[in-house]
């Protein structure tokens, strides 16, 4: 899968140039705010449950201040990703332990058609490994200049 | 916080997806504990014995048979079968509360 294919999983409805959360579980339920507020899940108990369940058992903070909360759940019927940024770090018990200052929480029905779920986050893990990547999605500010970074 | 059958199931159905893909997600390069697997069986006991014995019977029933015993309801049709529900004689309260099967395939329905 190319990087530009990951794309339009994205959407400004779920970017959140500056999290207000500090804590780990609050930037979760921040990001799972935004599938209920653009009508992708309508049960956000059941998506948290899902991801404090996966965190559980091995942390997706996966170093460089990145982590990628993901997980199928039956309470959705697509393939979507949220965005959140924070400058101060959010301790997410990463396996480098540093903070985590960009999260890709990614969400997938129970099965898709075209099985996107798997290839499209190792795709993002294989995006995120660049340094020049993390870099320059550490200075966005907007969903346009997100969409930029995804495409050059 | 989690606390009606038709939740508890679809979280069982979401814990055995990810046991099914754990090995493959972490070959993408994530961390997991030793025991995480364990943990998650653990776990998958504790919602087991919260649900009703019959429920679970006919959540692995069809899980066998189907893999995926819970499908979203879109657009009014099953996501199993694809079969368009009469959803009009299924009330708003009846979806969050009963646990209702597909007339067609038999799966258990989630409105989302």
């Amino acid at each position: 899968m190319e990087f530009a294919e990951i794309l339009p999983y994205f959407s400004e409805k779920r970017f959140i140039a500056e999290l207000q959360a500090t804590t780990k579980q609050g930037a979760l339920e921040e990001l799972a705010d935004k599938f209920v507020d653009s009508d992708l899940i309508r049960n956000r108990d059941i998506l948290i449950e899902m991801l404090q369940r996966r965190e559980s058992v091995g942390s997706t903070g996966i170093g460089h201040g990145i982590a990628i909360p993901h997980g199928r759940t039956t309470a959705t019927a697509e393939l979507t990703v949220a965005f959140g940024k924070t400058s101060a770090g959010i301790d997410w018990n990463s396996i480098d332990k540093e903070p985590v200052k960009l999260i890709f929480l990614i969400v997938a029905p129970p099965s898709e058609e075209k099985n996107k779920y798997l290839p499209m986050l190792g795709t993002l893990v294989e995006f995120l490994s660049q340094e020049k990547n993390r870099e320059r999605l550490l200075n966005t500010q907007t969903f346009e200049e997100f969409k930029q970074i995804l495409t050059d | 916080m989690i606390k009606n059958q038709i939740e508890l199931l679809v979280a069982l159905q979401d814990l055995d997806i990810m046991l099914q893909e754990l090995d493959e997600v972490m070959k993408l390069g994530f961390d997991m504990q030793q025991e995480g697997k364990e943990k998650l069986e653990g776990g998958r006991n504790e919602l087991i014995e919260k649900i009703n014995k019959p429920l679970v019977g006919l959540y692995e029933r069809l899980r066998a048979r189907y893999k995926r015993a819970i499908v979203p309801v879109i657009d009014d049709t099953c996501s199993g079968c694809f079969m368009k529900l009469p959803t009009y004689l299924i009330t708003l309260a009846q979806r969050d509360q009963e646990v209702i099967t597909c007339e067609g395939c038999g799966r258990i329905l989630y409105w989302i």
